[in-house]
């Protein structure tokens, strides 16, 4: 446990030292806030919920994920630190859960800032507080699904750049193949497949006020999987 | 502590090591030379357990790096090359997460910190961003990161490269000092290096032990024996003056018209050569040292081609 704290501790340094920690929040805030004040129209549409707030949320991970995960791996070994980060007593699991925590942790703090948004519109109108309850849980659960897939392609790719646009394509496909089914009619076994994968579907219910253990167990097992395969990865490189 | 069998590494395809055998006792200061892309890093990773053999076992202060690398991570600590470093930290962050790491907490935390810090003369650049530092004090960041732990074992990965020479000497002093009371294994290509630092050296090249024994074993061996190329300007070499050789040295081959090649029996030096070609009434035309050094041995060593070649090679 100690372990993987010192990780997340020097990550967070990391990111705090180098402008992407400040960028990545400022843009987030920023960027959610418009969306729901000037290009959904929240005062205007006069209905008490933040669907639409939550709703760009996904989207705007898609950038904002691998940005955080890109450099975690990719420039350790571009650098050459990987030789001391993995020649210190860590276990390969330590590693990766200290990196994913390192990320996850930003990205929760992001979150946590967003808070002001539902605090100063909730006394305006009859708001659910289950809700935005439901909506904060199924986009930090997405959150931590794209954090493990953004730190595997990382630990793949060769140089940040890559990992960057590797990671920023498979969220896009992952989020967006949903919307396959709102174009074309599929036979109903190959839209439900498309269905199951798509992250959207998934934190869509959550964004409905629905907390469905399907879509739970669906982000937790996305999660696991991608960082088992980045201990695998780690391990896989000292016998290459 | 050190106990290397038949290690074997491939990249893909690529030999890197082949059957690579050694043993390192405690206390000891061992240098690995050999020409770049000879395999000096890849055993040092694979001694570090940051690459795992493709055959053979590396034992280090008892356990297996294959099996158990957390325990060999523990007792070692490493330098790599070109002391890589986490840029976006300061100094004293960067010390606090490897302290962190090595589990290093309370008062033996502090002073371990200080020790290096004093040792590695970083006190005044404790608060700098480490991509703000001159290359000497990136090396100096990297020993204290490797010492910091005070570890039994010391793995360098050739610690003065891109170094002035002031530095080098500086860096060579504290590996000395870190030598009296640890296990030392450097790499380095530079032959002074080993000469100025090390108790014993393997050659390698092209992934296999060239050579190996204590730096004057080496030396001796490769140094041979003094030998001169002396021409005689005036007078011949009578049966007389061949007998009188005896005891100064001996001709290495049959005098080719003037020029004979002898050399020096232990303790002799060119002055008794000129004592006898007086005593036997030769006139010393030229009188030429012609010496084994260290970098002959090596380039003959770790030349291209093979071992037969490589010893016709030797002048």
């Amino acid at each position: 446990m100690t372990a993987i704290l010192s990780i997340v501790r020097k990550e967070m340094r990391s990111y705090f030292n180098s402008p992407i920690a400040y960028i990545v929040i400022v843009f987030f805030l920023v960027f959610t806030a418009v969306w729901l004040f000037y290009v959904a129209q929240f005062v205007a549409q006069d209905i008490a919920s933040l669907r639409a707030y939550f709703g760009i949320m996904p989207i705007v991970f898609i950038g904002l994920i691998p940005a955080l995960t890109m450099r975690s791996w990719a420039e350790e070994s571009k650098l050459g630190t990987d030789e001391i980060l993995l020649t210190l007593p860590y276990r390969e699991s330590e590693l990766v859960l200290g990196k994913f925590f390192g990320a996850y942790g930003l990205l929760l703090l992001v979150l946590l800032l967003t808070v002001f948004v539902p605090f100063s519109v909730t006394p305006l109108g009859n708001f659910e507080r289950g809700e935005i309850f439901g909506e904060y849980l199924g986009i930090a659960l997405l959150g931590a699904a794209g954090t493990a897939i953004g730190l595997f392609v990382s630990s793949i790719a060769r140089n940040q750049i890559s990992a960057f646009i590797l990671s920023a394509v498979g969220l896009l496909f992952l989020t967006l193949v949903g919307q396959v089914n709102a174009i074309i009619d599929l036979p109903t076994w190959l839209a439900s497949l498309i269905n199951y994968v798509s992250l959207q579907y998934h934190v869509g219910s959550f964004i409905r006020g629905v907390i469905d253990t399907r879509d739970l167990v669906y982000f937790l097992v996305i999660t696991v999987l991608f960082l088992y395969l980045n201990v695998k990865t780690l391990v896989f490189r000292k016998w290459s | 502590m050190i106990e290397a069998t038949a290690l074997m590494k491939y990249y893909g395809q690529v030999r890197a090591v082949h059957d690579v055998s050694f043993s390192v006792d405690k206390g000891e200061i061992v240098g690995l030379l050999g020409p770049n892309g000879a395999g000096k890093t890849t055993i040092l990773k694979i001694l570090t357990g940051y690459h795992y053999p493709t055959a053979g076992v590396a034992m280090v202060n008892g356990y297996d790096v294959s099996a158990n690398p957390v325990a060999v991570k523990s007792c070692i600590g490493y330098l790599p090359e070109n002391a890589p470093l986490y840029d976006d930290l300061t100094v004293r962050e960067y010390l606090d997460f490897i302290a962190d790491a090595r589990k290093l907490t309370g008062h033996d935390r502090v002073n371990a910190i200080t020790r290096v810090l004093k040792l590695c003369g970083l006190e005044t650049q404790i608060d700098r961003p480490i991509d703000q530092l001159s290359k000497g004090f990136r090396q100096r960041v990297g020993l204290a990161q490797a010492i910091l732990h005070d570890p039994d074992i010391l793995i360098l990965d050739e610690p003065t490269t891109g170094l002035d020479p002031n530095q080098i000497q500086e860096i060579r002093r504290l590996i000395r000092t870190l030598g009296s009371d640890k296990t030392v294994i450097l790499s380095t290509h530079i032959l002074q290096e080993v000469e100025a630092m090390c108790d014993r050296v393997l050659i390698l090249n092209d992934g296999e032990i060239a050579a190996s024994g204590t730096t004057e074993e080496i030396g001796r061996e490769l140094k041979g024996e003094k030998v001169f190329t002396v021409r005689i300007a005036g007078g011949s070499l009578s049966d007389g003056a061949r007998q009188a050789l005896e005891g100064v040295g001996h001709l290495v081959t049959e005098p080719i018209g003037p020029k004979l090649r002898i050399a020096l029996a232990e303790g002799r030096g060119g002055e008794d050569l000129f004592r006898w070609a007086v005593d036997n009434g030769l006139i010393i035309g030229a009188l030429i040292p012609e010496r084994y050094s260290l970098e002959d041995i090596f380039t003959s060593l770790t030349a291209a081609g093979t071992t037969g070649a490589a010893e016709e090679a030797l002048p």
